[in-house]
């Protein structure tokens, strides 16, 4: 199977509020300490995009392996990606625009 | 009673008094200096470079690249320190040995700087030796390549001090006057903690297991061990936490009754970071030896980059020379959020191993990037709280390093004009 590398959207209660209207609050998970955060999921390639078109962004490969560092305004249109397509597949849409 | 510093010298400041200062640089040319070097110049005048009383003539560059030792073959040294010139700039300042010029930074005389040796060094060979590795992409050897044509060695004095900007000003704290606080503290044992980070809980547990570590057998009729929060200050890369959300965050946990007055200090050092992983945790420790600690966390993948060290080499640096570098490291490993205790504990400790919620500095980054307050025991109320409030005094509206804040920030310290 083909690796996964997830971006954590941490949620606070005005986007738990959303991701309920959604359908998806059960999607989310209890990352830190009770802190809840949605994961939307790159490939390989989708992972080296985001490095790329990001520069700020970064692969925590020590401890999390998981794609950190976005710019906040980046993460919050991958959010209201997926509330709206209700799916948190939506990454190739995401990065069609880039 | 004379202070000891690294390599067993005498640690002496080299500054000049003011009417000394005024007399000897009349008739010298002025030479403006960029950051990297003025930090490097207050490193040496200080005394946070012991035995160190210049920048490095050839002999010193080729002993520490290839042996990690100083020209006498014993002080253990593991990076050049290295004044850098161009031709151009060699033959329109006079620079030759016997010469003095003058070093000035922003806008003010600085230091004088007597030459002793003008050279040339294969800065390849200087990357490979240092960081064991000659990339470009790997940051240290990018800004040894940046270095001009020549390198000028020779001894440098003080002749003005730096004005240290808010809210820098009380965290300045060269080697001899953090000497005088250890004293009237009482503390026989001082671990250093090394910092270029906001401080999440796992930072704090670091802390708090290097003090547990380093108290050792000591009584406990009064405290007598301190942690010396000792926060790099230098060259700031995008994305970083700006430098006034670092140090008053640092010391927000001991305001905020984290640690107290009795066990944590925070103060700093500029230096520009060279990320030479094991070679810069040695340095780290002849740096903190002269600050006047007895002891020094080094914990996993020590001011490593990317994949070029292993997590524990610098540990094993460190202990290949034991008994010829005069401070005890402390080890320690990540510290991890465990449901099933309820509490931060550590990877040695802990044995909820499928559990365990793993955090590090770069997902707590993110974390506030998105605007989310993590929870407490993550990150304290106090230090988010704080964050936010430097975002808006310092940031720019972000506690990130951005271009505005690079572009129109308050710089740490200025040189004021001679009195």
């Amino acid at each position: 199977m083909s690796e996964k590398y997830p971006i954590n959207l941490w949620v606070n209660e005005e986007r738990y509020e959303k991701l309920q209207k959604a359908g998806l609050a059960a999607m989310c998970q209890e990352m830190l300490a009770g802190l809840k955060c949605i994961q939307v999921y790159c490939n390989e390639a989708q992972k080296d995009k985001i490095l790329k078109v990001f520069p700020t962004a970064k692969f925590d490969s020590a401890t999390t392996k998981s794609i950190e560092l976005l710019p906040r305004q980046v993460k919050d249109k991958i959010f209201d990606l997926v509330v709206q397509k209700q799916s948190i597949d939506i990454m190739d849409e995401f990065l069609k625009g880039y | 009673m004379a202070e000891i510093g690294h390599g067993g010298k005498e640690i002496k400041e080299r500054i000049l008094e003011p009417a000394e200062a005024k007399k000897r640089i009349q008739g010298l040319k002025a030479y403006p200096i960029r950051s990297q070097l003025a930090n490097e110049v207050i490193g040496i005048a200080y005394g946070f470079f012991s035995p160190l009383e210049g920048f490095m003539g050839k002999a010193d560059v080729e002993a520490v690249c290839k042996k990690m030792r100083l020209k006498d073959g014993k002080t253990v040294w593991s990076i050049p320190i290295v004044f850098d010139m161009s031709n151009e700039e060699i033959a329109q300042y006079g620079v030759k040995p016997g010469a003095s010029i003058l070093l000035t930074y922003t806008g003010n005389p600085m230091a004088i700087f007597e030459i002793e040796e003008v050279y040339e060094y294969d800065k390849k060979s200087l990357a490979k030796d240092v960081y064991g590795t000659d990339e470009t992409k790997h940051p240290g050897c990018a800004r040894t390549y940046a270095y001009k044509d020549k390198f000028v060695g020779g001894k440098i004095a003080l002749v003005n001090r730096p004005k240290i900007n808010e809210p820098f000003t009380p965290y300045f704290l060269p080697p001899l006057q953090l000497r005088k606080i250890f004293k009237e503290k009482g503390w026989k044992r001082i671990v250093a903690h090394q910092t270029r980070n906001v401080p999440h809980t796992g930072h704090e547990w670091l802390m708090k297991g290097a003090w547990f570590q380093t108290y050792g057998e000591l009584p406990m009729d009064k405290p007598y061990v301190g942690v010396l929060v000792n926060a790099i200050i230098g060259e700031k890369r995008k994305g970083d936490y700006i430098d006034e959300a670092i140090i008053l965050t640092q010391d927000e946990l001991r305001k905020s009754g984290y640690f107290g007055d009795h066990n944590h200090l925070t103060s700093l050092t500029f230096w520009d970071m060279r990320y030479a992983g094991p070679r810069e945790a040695v340095f780290h420790a002849a740096l903190r030896t002269n600050l006047g600690l007895t002891h020094h966390m080094f914990g996993r993948d020590h001011a490593g980059v990317g994949t070029y060290y292993g997590p524990y080499d610098a540990h094993r640096l460190l202990e290949s020379l034991q008994g010829e570098i005069n401070i005890v490291p402390v080890y320690s490993e990540n510290w991890l959020y465990c449901p099933h205790c309820g509490e931060i504990t550590s990877e040695s400790l802990c044995n909820h191993k499928k559990e365990w919620q793993k955090f590090s500095g770069t997902l707590i980054r993110s974390i506030v990037q998105d605007g989310v307050k993590p929870p407490r025991l993550i990150f304290r109320p106090e230090v988010f709280d704080l964050v936010l409030e430097c975002a808006e005094k310092y940031g720019f509206g972000s506690p990130f390093v951005g271009e505005e804040y690079l572009a129109k920030r308050t710089p740490v310290f200025v040189m004021p004009p001679l009195a």
